[in-house]
């Protein structure tokens, strides 16, 4: 009988936590959409229902939209994250079949496995200024390239953990066979162990994707006109005009709209993904 | 190098050169080599060569963007006597301090309190996953019109709760201004650690509990001895992620106060990007760079062993 109040006591309170967990997290979004269709005079009032407190209106999004350094920032942006995504996709699954599969003597694949993962603890602030020296002398500064090497760079070591994971637990026996058949490593790597890690590799594009998307000291850094990309736009809104809510709202809304909704379509091998790469990397 | 390699978890070692058809030495280590060579040749190229650069820009004082002359190790005797390095310094210590503490306090209670069968469980998990990928700088000025101290949705809230005239100086007082950019590292961060933990407790082997229930333990005792010790190892790596992510905060402070006001949220990443790009100390700028690397490894390698620690009575 008592077991059974507890429960229900329980039940309310978890229920409880779960609703104010999804208001929490929620809410900042939500308050973002509402300030891109406020009227500019209704953003500095706390109205939360609209049509019932205040009249919405799309006008912000369609001249938003309409800005030239807007859509070219969109645009670089993309080319930005796309780019680097493949490229430290391409490089990481390599390497995470090379330590996933081949025994390395000098160094070991542990040792191997950590200076990967150690390249998350240089701070970028302390390449900052040697990156920004050298692509001054490259001729690279505002250009959407310097940032798809850089963001590669970064992310490198998300493929390489997450998806060494991966394919070690993929069953050996195939591989082995398909050895023993003459086959090359390479064909073995393309025909069959790359095939089956699609789902990981998929979501390990996805977080690459998105945080490269996200990235904002390089970008600011070696940026000036037109490699513009979203993050920096947002930063630069203040300085022309004032912070104005309305446009805030649309311009957080244009650059959190892309990783969080392609998140969200892959979330669950995400969670898989960073669950593999943190737990057991 | 080796040393530290002990700190991850075991690598279960491929056993597929042992198990399969002879393959000559030679050819196997071009096949090993093309492999690893491209992340191997990358990361040295775009990590090494800044980072000497980088020392070797710390010799020297700078004018206008370019080098004047060498000054020795001048630059890293000035990381000793700045005031406001300092106080860069200990806004990053009680940012990392404090957010840390939280989002794992935060996330692994939640994952504890949400690892049952529950309704719309997988709902709340995707929902999780948004904070995680918002853009910081677009989350910082969203902040700006949340925290909007005369009619923002958040002081109409606590005008509401406890009358007018309470409202919290969020943006303009020092002390709430820091307190403002953890509130949302913790609203962005929390998710990660909670969403971590729970794939983490599910994975944890049920016929433990199961044994030790038929046993007649208590569900704070099954939490004390086997959760908690289960649990430890994962913990201790969220942790690392965290803290080594948590030293480098740039965006929300930047994005959201610039630093200010005074130079109450002034983070150290912050304070590098001024001395280095809005007045051009690129030599000052680097000793800066590596005194925060020294910093940060350090916590790593002290935590590492730890962890080392952790797994060898594991396993």
């Amino acid at each position: 009988m008592q077991q059974k109040a507890i429960t229900l006591t329980g039940r309310i309170a978890v229920g409880g936590v779960i609703i104010v967990a999804l208001l929490w997290v929620l809410f900042p979004f939500y308050w973002a959409f509402l300030n891109s269709i406020k009227n500019p005079a209704d953003t500095f009032q706390p109205t939360w229902i609209p049509f019932l407190q205040f009249q919405p209106t799309l006008d912000h999004w369609l001249s938003e939209l309409a800005i030239p350094e807007i859509r070219r920032a969109l645009l670089n942006s993309t080319i930005i994250s796309v780019g680097a995504a493949t490229l430290a996709s391409i490089l990481g699954t390599l390497a995470a079949y090379a330590l996933a599969r081949f025994r390395f003597i000098k160094p070991t694949n542990g040792s191997l496995t950590t200076w990967f993962l150690s390249q998350r603890v240089l701070p970028p602030v302390v390449v900052v200024v040697p990156f920004f020296l050298l692509m001054r002398e490259l001729h690279l500064l505002d250009s959407v390239w310097s940032l798809v090497l850089l963001n590669a760079t970064f992310l490198l070591p998300f493929p390489i953990i997450i998806l060494s994971q991966m394919f070690r637990e993929l069953p050996i026996e195939l591989e082995e066979a398909a050895l023993v058949d003459g086959a090359t490593r390479l064909q073995i790597f393309t025909r069959i162990a790359l095939p089956l890690v699609v789902p990981g590799l998929v979501a390990t594009w996805i977080i690459c994707m998105a945080f490269s998307w996200n990235e904002f000291l390089f970008a600011l850094t070696l940026t000036s006109k037109s490699a513009i990309p979203m993050p920096v736009i947002i930063a630069g809104a203040e300085h022309t005009r004032g912070v104005q809510f309305w446009f805030v709202g649309v311009r957080v809304l244009l650059t959190m709209l892309p990783p969080t909704i392609l998140a969200l379509m892959a979330q669950r091998y995400i969670i898989q993904g960073l669950t593999l790469g943190a737990v057991k990397g | 190098m080796s040393q530290t390699s002990e700190g991850l978890p075991p690598v279960p070692e491929s056993p597929t050169e042992a198990a399969v058809a002879p393959v000559s030495a030679t050819r196997t280590d071009r096949t090993k080599s093309l492999f690893i060579l491209p992340a191997v040749v990358w990361i040295l190229l775009f990590t090494i060569f800044p980072l000497l650069y980088a020392l070797r820009t710390s010799f020297y004082s700078f004018r206008y963007g370019k080098i004047n002359q060498f000054v020795g190790l001048d630059n890293f005797a000035r990381l000793f006597t700045d005031q406001n390095l300092h106080s860069g310094l200990k806004v990053t210590l009680i940012f990392v301090t404090v957010t840390v503490t939280v989002e794992m306090l935060l996330g692994f209670g939640l994952a504890i309190l949400l690892n049952r069968e529950i309704r719309g469980r997988n709902v709340l998990r995707a929902i999780m996953i948004l904070p995680l990928f918002a853009t910081p700088v677009a989350v910082g000025y969203l902040g700006i019109t949340l925290y909007y101290e005369r009619n923002g949705p958040i002081n109409s809230l606590v005008r509401l709760l406890l009358g007018t005239g309470s409202e919290i100086p969020w943006l303009s007082d020092p002390t709430w201004a820091l307190i403002s950019v953890m509130i949302l590292d913790i609203w962005q961060w929390t998710p990660f650690v909670f969403l971590i933990c729970l794939a983490a407790l599910q994975g944890l082997p049920q016929d433990l509990f199961e044994a030790a229930r038929v046993d007649g333990g208590t569900g704070p005792q099954l939490f004390r001895y086997i959760t908690l010790p289960l649990m430890t190892p994962i913990l201790f790596l969220i942790l690392l992620l965290r803290l080594v992510e948590a030293f480098k905060v740039f965006d929300i402070p930047t994005s959201l106060t610039l630093g200010g006001p005074g130079r109450a949220t002034e983070v150290y990443s912050l304070f590098t990007y001024r001395t280095a790009l809005r007045f051009f100390d690129h030599g000052y700028a680097a000793a800066q760079g590596f005194l925060l690397l020294f910093i940060v490894m350090l916590i790593v390698s002290l935590l590492f062993g730890r962890i080392r620690g952790l797994y060898e009575y594991e396993g």
